[in-house]
């Protein structure tokens, strides 16, 4: 799972504890994907059992104010086979062949195919909603740090909403293509509900 | 043909698509070739040539013998067209019947005819006819004339006329006195040759040649072979055979056996000048449309030169446009010609004295003229294929606009040929007195217009340059002019061309006509209207009484004109009369060479007692009075004063002798007078005697003429001239200074007008073009905000940038050989006034053609233009 | 607030009878100041339609189009013209540059055409260049530009002479994803400043930059989105 690699590779950067990876983690994706500390403290346990990271010590000098627990003081590093999971995570395309479950399409597919949803009002709300969206990455991305990035976190950042415009311009666009086929469908429909009886005579006088 | 049938189809289809280009095209093409076409059908129709004036001169004869004389003859296959020369002349031993059957046969029939001319008096009128006298009636006479009404001459003193000889006055039946006889008009009808001027038909004997050596005869002796005619040649007879006609023997021209210069290689040379120049006209003017329809093909050439096409297959594209258009133009132009030239032909008889043969088409003039139809069409359309087929391909694809940056070596070239120009007209100018000078000068202007073509271009991108300052439509007019050279080159040179043509031409014209001025020769005091009178007498008759004719003559003008002042001038008696006549003369001894020399417009000896009688004016009036006062004779001379001993001498002669019968001389005190012309035109007279001293060398004094002064305007000198006319033989002239012939007016004027109509026609083409290639540029206009009307502004302004730049250059170049022909065309002695050469430059006129025509040209593009602009058009 | 362009109830048929094709069906459309407005569409839906209506460059077959109070219908010919230069600034996928004038001559060209002398035309041209940061290449000619700097010419065109209404028609059509993104960055600010803008596009991640994306199909509005009063997207762009 890509949590566990992504932590990781941020591990590669030097020793951090808990709180500091998940800061550093939402900088670069600009909260996009926001990470509960739970979340981080057992993703980190995974890695050390498995060897990945270890425990480098408690607490450095300066961040003792900070510190709330025992647990928070202790602060991680990635080990060789860490680091060698990190260059194998880079080195590796992120796979299609499986994809991620898509609640839409499911959603879509159904409704196509079961009597008395209308789906083209699903489609249109779904467009609207998406387009919103698209909305408001393009604002987060014409505002604010992404405008005119400074810094590489900043890139990242920008980056990240890119990924998120073209994610969101993609649905708009097979929207669009939903909607187009489903139009020509029910043309088609149309068209042979009433071309039926025309050619049963042609056949006929064929025959 | 290989490669070329989808090139010509891909053009056929082209040409059929964009109507308006190809129509315009087909015009620029088809009028020249329908002008030209027609031009040559009428010549050849109103040429009568060979066989076909055979019937006109030989009637149904097989030749005509003519003699004036023995001696050796050189002639032409047609000496009735004035192929015909006399080495020697015998006029005593002339070529007798008897020479003429020697050779043709002892059996050969000899009708005689005889040609001249006479005169009748029709009431107070005097009619000139000429006279053909040969029996009607004889079967060789056949086809001479063509009898409408009455009948043939058959008893002597009978004739007949032709229908301008009724229009004369005559009528059928009419009796006229003719040489002492009296004939009577018996018949009216259609001469052969001959349909303007009277003619008269009759018996030999009626009307006798009155040149004493000369003989005719209508021959019937079978075919008259070249061998036959070459031997009556050598006994001095000229000889129009039919035979020889209908089968011309392969003989050298006249002018070639006589050794002349024939003129042929200049003929030749100017011909091709002519057409030469047309050519290039042609070309330009079409070119444009060529170059438009090129970039309209851009893309498809580009995508031939993509797909791996040679530069020539892509030519071949735009090459096939000219190939189509000119045989379509060739062929419209013809037909048109041709019709058009059947429907002139009435017309054109109405202005021609001659009968016009039946109507025919010279099929290969016209043959020539459709290809050079063909060709000036090709022509056009190469250079904008050459350009297309070199054309920047990634460019085009890429859908960038615009041409190429002209080659920095195309001007050089082009001043060069502008210095060569200059030079050669220079040399033809200088050495037009000897040789071929007009032949140079016409050359160099062909040089000096292709120099300017290769000009055109930076000029055009110059103008461009600098406009940077000027309003929007005509920044954007020269920007695009320049852009767009292959469109916009053409059409500047063809306003260039003829721009050019009607600079040279006007100069060469005003410098002849200053010529013409500085030369003129006043025949009176300037104002002053001079009437005289001859009368027609015919022989035998008694010549009116002057004294009572002039006293009419005076009533006329004092109750046309009561204003205007009449005053007789007296000279001495100089009429003919069969007793004799005198002639009288003031000689100085010794000066004859300053006597000479003197233009006079009265009588050589005039009668009077005071300057003021004879108009002199001035200094010279007061000692003209004085030396009449002393009862002198005054002479009237170029360079000399004072008193000196004259003679008048007196000579009288009577006819058909050359001696005089009498003669005296005596001696008469005189005084010189020197007469200034270049201040005071012509003399009155030579000489002046006092009334009392012409008493006293009892000489015969008669008015002469008489002289009008006072206010002479138009209306009343027309006045006065009906009332004198009403005198039989008087007329009147009035002093106006120099008048331009109205036909040079007229000259100058269709001149004026064809450059306006083709340079209006170049610009009007390139504007055009220009506009429908400017269609996306307009559409972005419009859409910015442009009012429609800036559609026609800036229609205007290409107009203005094309006829202007055109005018400018052709204004300049026009200069090379008009100034240089002005050299040879007024260099020679005028006679009168200063000696030439002459120039003046017609500045009125070039400032017309240079600043007003391209204005109005604009502003009629302008007001034509269509004022709607074009939306942007995208494809959704 | 007053709509600095406004459709009402706007139709526009083209041809007659067989051929007859309704490209606008009684579409209502407003364009406030500060609001960027995206029509989308597929091909045929009237997006293209619907700007040159709003341009005054074409009529309405019924209905009525309002530019900054005016009704366009009581205006003859030359009267839209002075519109068009005064108020309304078009930008066009393909550019649409005049290639025979520099950029800086393009530019001037409204204000030349309302009678602006030839100076006082070029500094606000120069102003406008220096606007989309392409000032040092006023003298060039659009053949001897890349096509994202021909657009930004085609862009100070369209707002020189401080014009309220902004038509851009696929204004990033022919350029590049990342050039195409400066082009909406400098339309975008022109609207933060107060221009209304309307751009057809058909690319939703074009128009995501817009406040207002409305939806044509077949010439009828289907859907809009995105705040309808200006205030509301200013209160949000307050909360972050």
């Amino acid at each position: 799972m890509s949590i566990r690699q992504a932590m990781l590779a941020i591990l590669e950067q030097g020793p951090m504890y808990g709180y500091q990876l998940r800061a550093e983690f939402e900088q670069r994706t600009g909260e996009t994907w926001p990470l509960n500390i739970g979340q981080v403290y057992t993703t980190l346990t995974r890695l050390e059992r498995d060897g990945l990271v270890e425990v480098v010590g408690h607490g450095g000098a300066d961040d003792g104010e900070e510190a709330a627990s025992d647990r928070q003081h202790v602060s991680y590093r990635a080990t060789e086979a860490g680091r060698s999971e990190v260059s194998m995570w880079f080195a590796t395309p992120v796979p299609r062949s499986q994809p991620p479950r898509d609640e839409l399409a499911i959603k879509l597919a159904l409704a196509v195919t079961l009597p008395g949803v209308e789906v083209a009002g699903i489609i249109q709300r779904q467009r609207s909603a998406t387009m919103s969206s698209l909305q408001d990455y393009t604002r987060l991305k014409r505002s604010g740090r992404a405008a005119a990035p400074q810094e590489p976190a900043d890139l990242a950042w920008s980056l990240v909403l890119d990924a998120l415009v073209f994610d969101a311009e993609a649905e708009v666009r097979w929207l669009d293509h939903c909607e187009a086929r489903l139009r020509r469908a029910a043309l088609d429909r149309s068209d042979v509900r009433r071309d039926a009886p025309a050619a049963s005579t042609t056949e006929g006088i064929t025959r | 043909m290989r490669g070329w049938r989808p090139a010509l189809l891909i053009a056929w289809r082209d040409a059929l698509r964009h109507r308006g280009r190809s129509a315009l095209v087909l015009v620029m093409i088809s009028l020249p070739v329908l002008a030209v076409s027609a031009a040559a059908v009428l010549i050849q129709t109103a040429e009568v040539s060979g066989t076909e004036g055979a019937d006109r001169t030989l009637g149904a004869a097989d030749a005509r013998v003519r003699t004036e004389g023995g001696g050796q003859v050189v002639q032409g296959v047609d000496p009735s067209r004035g192929e015909y020369a006399q080495l020697e002349v015998d006029p005593d031993d002339p070529l007798t019947a008897a020479d003429v059957r020697a050779v043709l046969g002892a059996d050969a029939r000899l009708v005689p005819i005889a040609t001249g001319w006479q005169r009748a008096r029709l009431g107070d009128r005097v009619v000139d006819f000429s006279t053909t006298g040969v029996d009607l009636g004889d079967p060789l006479a056949e086809g001479l004339f063509d009898l409408e009404r009455g009948h043939l001459p058959g008893a002597p003193g009978e004739v007949v006329v032709n229908d301008a000889m009724l229009a004369k006055g005559f009528a059928l039946g009419d009796e006229m006195q003719v040489g002492g006889s009296t004939l009577t008009i018996v018949g009216v009808g259609r001469d052969a040759t001959v349909r303007k001027y009277p003619v008269v038909l009759g018996a030999p004997a009626d009307l006798p040649d009155e040149s004493v050596d000369r003989r005719e005869w209508l021959v019937a002796a079978g075919p008259v072979s070249w061998a036959q005619v070459r031997e009556l040649n050598a006994a001095g007879g000229i000889v129009t055979s039919r035979a020889v006609l209908a089968d011309p023997p392969d003989v050298a021209s006249m002018a070639e056996q006589m050794g002349y210069d024939t003129g042929r290689n200049e003929m030749a040379a100017i011909v091709a000048l002519v057409i030469v120049m047309a050519l290039i006209e042609v070309v330009l003017l079409a070119g444009p449309a060529f170059a438009v329809a090129a970039r309209r093909h851009a893309r498809t050439l580009a995508l031939i030169a993509a797909s791996g096409g040679t530069p020539a297959q892509a030519r071949r594209v735009i090459l096939g446009s000219g190939v189509v258009l000119g045989l379509v133009a060739a062929g419209l132009g013809l037909v048109a010609g041709v019709v058009a030239a059947w429907l002139l032909v009435p017309a054109v008889q109405r202005f021609n004295g001659e009968w016009f043969g039946p109507f025919e088409l010279p099929w290969l003039y016209l043959l020539a003229i459709a290809v050079f139809g063909v060709l000036s069409a090709i022509l056009a359309a190469v250079v904008p294929a050459w350009l297309a087929s070199r054309q920047d391909v990634v460019a085009v694809l890429a859908g960038r606009r615009g041409d190429r940056r002209p080659r920095a070596s195309t001007p050089v070239v082009g001043v060069v040929m502008l210095g060569v120009g200059i030079a050669a007209s220079s040399y033809g100018a200088l050495t037009s007195d000897s040789g071929n000078g007009a032949l140079w000068i016409a050359g160099s202007a062909i040089v000096s217009v292709l120099g300017m073509v290769l000009v055109v271009p930076v000029v055009v991108s110059g103008v461009a340059r600098v406009s940077g300052r000027l309003p929007l439509t005509a920044r954007y007019a020269a920007r695009d002019a320049a852009r767009h050279r292959t469109r916009t080159v053409p059409a500047v040179a063809a306003v260039a061309a003829t721009v050019a043509g009607v600079v040279a031409l006007g100069i060469a014209n005003a410098s002849d006509e200053r010529q013409n001025e500085m030369t003129y020769m006043p025949n009176a005091p300037m104002g002053t209207g001079v009437v005289s009178w001859g009368p027609g007498v015919l022989p035998g008759e008694q010549a009116p009484d002057p004294d009572e004719v002039w006293d009419r003559i005076e009533a006329a003008v004092r109750s046309a004109a009561p204003e205007v002042g009449f005053q007789p001038i007296r000279g001495l008696e100089e009429s003919y009369d069969p007793e004799g006549w005198t002639s009288t003369n003031v000689e100085v001894p010794g000066q004859d060479q300053e006597l000479c020399c003197l233009r006079t417009y009265g009588p050589s000896v005039a009668i009077a007692d005071s300057a003021a009688e004879l108009g002199i004016e001035g200094d010279t009036a007061r000692r003209v009075d004085a030396a009449l006062d002393d009862g002198l004779v005054v002479v009237l001379n170029g360079s000399v004063d004072g008193r000196r001993d004259a003679v008048l001498s007196q000579q009288t002669y009577r006819e058909g002798v050359d001696e005089p019968a009498a003669s005296s001389r005596q001696t008469v005190p005189a005084e010189l007078v020197a007469w200034d012309q270049r201040a005071y035109g012509a003399a009155p007279a030579s000489s002046i005697i006092p009334t009392a001293t012409a008493a006293q060398l009892d000489l015969d004094v008669v008015v002469g003429s008489a002289r009008l002064t006072g206010d002479l305007d138009a209306a009343t000198s027309t006045r006065i001239k009906e009332a004198v006319e009403a005198v039989d033989g008087a007329s009147l002239y009035v002093e106006r200074g120099y008048q331009r012939p109205d036909e040079a007016v007229v000259i100058l004027l269709v001149l004026g007008a064809l450059g306006g109509v083709l340079m209006l026609g170049g610009t009007l083409t390139a504007t055009f073009l220009a506009l429908s290639d400017a269609r996306p540029d307009l559409a972005t206009l419009s859409a910015v905000g442009a009012a429609p009307r800036t559609r026609r502004r800036v229609a205007a302004s290409y107009a203005l940038v094309v006829g202007f730049v055109g005018a400018v250059l052709g204004a300049a170049v026009g200069f090379i050989p008009g100034v240089a022909i002005s050299r040879p065309l007024t260099s020679g002695y005028g006679g009168f006034g200063p000696d030439g050469p002459f120039l003046d430059v017609p500045w009125l006129l070039i400032a017309v053609i240079v600043l007003a025509l391209p204005l109005l040209t604009a502003a009629v593009v302008g007001m034509t233009a269509r004022s709607r602009l074009p939306l942007v058009a995208r494809l959704d | 607030m007053n709509a600095v362009v406004h459709l009402a109830a706007v139709s526009r048929v083209h041809g007659e009878g067989a051929t007859e094709v309704h490209a606008l069906r009684s579409v209502t459309f407003r364009a406030h100041p500060g609001e960027l407005v995206a029509v989308m569409g597929p091909s045929g839906s009237g997006k293209s339609t619907l700007l040159t209506l709003a341009g005054g460059l074409d009529a309405p077959t019924t209905g009525s189009v309002w530019i900054e109070g005016t009704d366009l219908a009581s205006l003859d010919n030359a009267g839209r013209a002075r519109m068009r230069r005064t108020s309304v600034g078009y930008v066009f996928q393909d550019f649409n540059l005049i290639p025979a004038l520099t950029a800086a001559e393009n530019v001037a060209l409204p204000r030349e055409l309302d009678g602006e002398k030839g100076k006082v035309a070029r500094r606000l041209a120069l102003t406008a260049l220096e606007e989309v940061g392409i000032a040092d290449l006023a003298d060039r000619f659009p053949d001897e530009m890349s096509g994202g700097q021909q657009q930004r010419v085609a862009i100070a065109r369209a707002i020189v002479g401080e014009r309220r209404l902004i038509l851009a028609d696929e204004p990033t059509g022919a350029l590049d994803t990342d050039t195409g993104e400066e082009i909406l960055r400098l339309l975008r600010a022109r609207c933060d400043a107060g221009a209304a803008g309307v751009m057809v596009t058909h690319e939703a991640r074009h128009a995501a930059w817009a406040d207002r994306v409305v939806f044509l199909r077949d010439g009828v509005v289907v859907d809009e989105t995105g705040a309808d009063e200006p205030e509301a997207l200013l209160a949000g762009e307050a909360g972050r």
